[in-house]
């Protein structure tokens, strides 16, 4: 009932908004308050679902059907839907609040009626997604999404920079729904029907390679969608130059869509797994976690950064998948629960945190009118609820404690170090190395952290964009509000939060684990077994406030008697600190760029010019740029070879009406004699 | 139902008449006058329109009269009236030299009129009017279609597509004894009908534009 409001509530607000477009204000309230409406019963709906537990598994609901007897459309909410639509409700909630006054800013400059009609309708073609019941209802929303976004992503299309990001995410939208479609067809051939009902467990029904076939049509189709290493080019070109509110939708909840196909796909459809699919799922999360936050740490375009830490967060998350997949291979079935929640629970924390840090930078960007790092600087002073809800997003992604980010990434570690005693087999050292990756990914992510906000918001201001800056909005710090608070509440109660998930992991894993998980009337969060290990974040958050009185109290006792003098900070004998001395993002990231070398290729050109002698140059240039990697090694040899032979099969193309024909008639011919 | 006797004679009837189609189809390709063509064209849908008749008397298939008529009043009547009003308008009444001369073509169509039956020899037993119609239709849809790639005139090119669709009819008149559901049989009719005329429309815009209506020229179109 609540969901039905919530999708009427997206199409009324989609049909409001571009109805109203001419009375930009009127299209703004009405776009972005049902919107808001429609994420708040969603929330309600998914919660109250998801508490209620196993009763709440309804029958699937026909929305239309066709004239064709398979032609339908289908929704059906299990818990595991009812887990992604919370994800897309809550951020869509916050998203809503944030978006009524970000939208503000386009009055006048752009169709504030057509962001917000597209932005309903992308909420609502993201929950058919996540409650489709069949493949047509599946797919079809699928590609809506697509186009959508498509045209949000070129929304700022005057930008150059933006109606190419909008391409290269068409093409790879196309890619992974070419695989997508691929890999259904292989499951619907074998069920001889479209419903997800008769898809279930179908894999014991197809041979080895099929199965294989479909899990690799499938890791690569999500994995585009998921932003998987080296799948993940068109994520860093096209999060970034949507409108801010965009942006966060696509890397809160969009980019989960894949990670909701391949849980569905890999724990419902496919049967029992292989090793090797695990594996390689787990691998290919490692090199993404790892790589993306490397590639991170070298942006200094505020949204880029915050988009490659996606490709991180996804790494993350599927490294808890595979090794889910991996133990139910080896028959571990509590421990692959464990995982499953490990991965589920980053979902929804990378969905929270990343959206609050992408409002945060939309925040940052309408300020001071730059993505330019190097350009802002000082904002902690002119935007102080800006900056304080940013620090603890910061905090939550860089996995410390006691917000959210380090709950879930915890719960990765238990299952990936309780891993290496589930099998002899060599896979097993995939395990720890997999935990060693992540403490290194977790370090780089909080350095990078480090760099993002302390180049920021910190010190003086760079330029007078920044100098100039101003608080933002109060709709846009609500939205920001909502999930700051929401990362506060996943990181201190994650027992509360893991009933929730009970119903998930009995629908996928057979087991409910928030008993085994909760310690102490929910104070304390344990390793499900014996062997794992147990952590509280209100503790440390206790400990954090009883501490704080600590260095007070010192300074109260010793402090009083030193002699207190006030003067400038030393500044190297020049007179007065300028921006121009402050550390910049480039510099902070110069040790790493130095040690990673062979990934980063990093190329400097330095040009003096000088008189008398080289000690005093008359002008300096300099020139720093990275290789990119995966453009110029993979993707560029692919596109070249395609142009190539595209030149070749342009003689096929004689513009002779004759050639056409008999193109086609030879065609007849050939199948009619391999018809015989 | 009819007696045996009079079933006989209707399975003896079509594939005669379905011959003979195939036999003008032949004479099409030989023939190099427009006004001619158009003629043998109309004989041909004549025939068509007779086998619909007929497949109507002999099943009591009451809408397969419908297709006899429409036939009858759409190929044999109204589309050789349009056509002949056209090579007045245009003043060509002579295709030139086709790519292939008339002895090769006629070598080529036998080839594919064997591949025909071979191709259709594992549905004989589907057929219900006598065998060989639906390889005869199959001979002359490969053979329509051989027409269409070997002439340059458009409007010849235009005769050839009727005449494919003319093997496709009788394919569906033959394979079943009650031919097509009468729905799909009108859309195909008014398919065709529609692309004639906007075919027509064409054939004059190129010979206004080309001073010929040789399609070989439109690859000057080509960027």
């Amino acid at each position: 009932m609540l969901l039905t409001i919530a999708l009427v509530a997206y199409v009324a607000g989609m049909a409001g908004a571009l109805l109203t477009q001419r009375a930009e204000r009127v299209a703004n309230a009405l776009g972005f308050g049902l919107a808001a409406l429609g994420g708040a019963c969603g929330v309600v709906f998914s919660v109250v679902s998801l508490a209620a537990g196993q009763a709440m598994t309804s029958a699937p609901v026909t929305l239309w059907s066709g004239p064709i007897p398979a032609v339908r459309l289908v929704v059906e909410v299990d818990a595991l839907s009812c887990f992604f639509v919370l994800i897309v409700s809550l951020v869509g909630l916050a998203i809503s609040i944030f978006s009524f006054g970000y939208a503000r800013t386009y009055y006048g400059r752009k169709n504030v009626g057509v962001l917000a009609g597209v932005y309903n309708a992308l909420l609502l073609v993201t929950t058919l997604v996540f409650i489709a019941g069949n493949l047509w209802m599946f797919l079809i929303a699928w590609e809506l999404m697509a186009l959508l976004a498509y045209a949000m992503v070129s929304f700022e299309h005057e930008d150059r920079e933006a109606r190419q990001a909008g391409v290269l995410y068409f093409i790879m939208s196309h890619l992974d729904a070419a695989c997508i479609l691929l890999g259904f067809l292989v499951l619907a051939q074998a069920a001889g029907d479209f419903s997800f009902a008769s898809l279930h467990g179908i894999g014991a029904k197809l041979s080895p390679h099929q199965r294989d076939a479909a899990f690799l049509l499938f890791l690569c189709g999500f994995g585009i969608k998921a932003g998987v290493v080296p799948l993940h080019i068109w994520l860093p070109v096209a999060h970034p130059v949507a409108p801010s509110n965009i942006s966060a939708l696509m890397s809160g909840v969009f980019i989960k869509t894949g990670i909701y196909g391949l849980v569905r796909v890999c724990f419902e459809f496919l049967g029992p797994p292989p090793m090797w699919w695990g594996a390689t799922m787990l691998a290919a999360g490692t090199v993404s976690a790892v790589l993306g936050v490397l590639y991170a740490l070298m942006e200094h375009d505020l949204k880029r950064l915050l988009a490659y830490h996606s490709i991180e967060n996804i790494g993350i998350i599927l490294m808890g998948l595979g090794a889910a997949l991996m133990f139910l291979h080896t028959g571990h079935e509590v421990l692959a629960s464990l995982a499953l929640i490990a991965g589920l629970y980053h979902t929804i924390n990378h969905a929270v945190f990343k959206a609050l840090l992408f409002l945060g930078a939309g925040a940052v960007l309408h300020a001071t009118h730059t993505r330019n790092m190097e350009e802002m600087g000082g904002l902690a002073k002119r935007m102080r609820w800006t900056s304080l809800f940013f620090l603890v997003g910061a905090v939550a992604i860089s996995a410390l404690p006691p917000l959210n980010g380090f709950v879930s990434e915890w719960l990765t570690y238990q299952s990936l170090l309780q891993g290496f005693g589930t099998t002899t087999s060599l896979v097993r050292l995939m395990f720890p190395l997999g935990g060693a990756m992540l403490a290194l990914t977790g370090a780089l992510a909080a350095a990078c952290f480090v760099k993002a906000f302390g180049i920021t918001f910190l010190a003086q201001p760079r330029s007078d964009h920044a100098r100039n800056a101003h608080e933002a909005s109060l709709p846009m710090l609500v939205g920001q509000g909502v999930l700051a608070a929401a990362c506060v509440f996943l990181g201190l109660f994650p027992t509360v939060f893991l009933k929730l998930l009970d119903p998930v992991t009995q629908q996928l894993a057979g087991h409910q684990l928030s008993q085994q998980l909760t310690l102490a009337n929910g104070l304390v969060l344990a390793g499900a077994t014996a062997q794992g290990g147990t952590v509280s974040t209100l503790g440390i958050m206790l400990m954090a406030v009883c501490l704080l009185p600590v260095p007070l109290a010192l300074w109260a006792v010793f402090a009083r008697r030193a002699r207190t003098r006030i003067a400038p900070t030393w500044d190297c004998g020049q007179r007065g600190l300028t921006p121009q001395m402050e550390y910049t993002a480039t510099g902070f990231s110069k040790p790493l760029r130095m040690i990673f070398k062979a990934l980063f290729r990093p190329r400097r050109e330095v040009q003096r010019e000088y008189d008398f002698s080289p000690y005093f140059a008359t002008t300096l240039r300099f020139e720093s740029h990275m290789e990119e990697v995966f453009q110029t090694r993979i993707y560029r040899p692919v596109i070249l070879g395609l142009f190539r032979l595209s030149r070749r099969l342009r003689a096929l193309q004689a513009g002779s009406l004759q050639a056409y024909l008999i193109y086609v008639f030879i065609t007849l011919v050939a199948l009619l004699l391999f018809a015989l | 139902m009819h007696p045996p006797s009079t079933l006989e004679v209707g399975s003896q009837i079509i594939p005669l008449m379905a011959t003979l189609m195939l036999v003008v189809q032949l004479l099409l390709i030989a023939q190099r006058m427009l006004l001619t063509s158009i003629r043998l064209f109309a004989i041909q849908s004549l025939l068509l329109a007779g086998i619909a008749a007929v497949v109507a008397y002999y099943y009591n298939a009451g809408h397969v009269y419908v297709v006899a008529v429409l036939t009858l009043v759409g190929k044999v009547i109204f589309l050789p009236w349009l056509l002949t009003r056209l090579v007045h308008r245009i003043q060509i009444h002579q295709d030139t030299e086709p790519l292939l001369n008339a002895p090769t073509s006629m070598l080529i169509c036998a080839a594919l009129t064997l591949l025909g039956y071979s191709v259709t020899r594992p549905f004989t037993s589907l057929e219900k009017l006598g065998n060989n119609t639906l390889a005869i239709a199959l001979a002359l849809l490969l053979t329509g279609f051989f027409l269409m790639i070997n002439r340059r005139k458009a409007l010849t090119q235009v005769l050839a597509l009727l005449t494919v669709e003319n093997g496709v009819m009788l394919a569906a008149v033959a394979l079943t004894t009650y031919g097509m559901p009468l729905v799909v049989e009108l859309g195909i009719f008014f398919d065709v009908l529609v692309a004639v005329m906007v075919l027509g429309i064409l054939v004059y815009r190129i010979r206004e534009n080309f001073d010929s209506m040789d399609t070989g020229k439109l690859d000057q179109l080509k960027g």
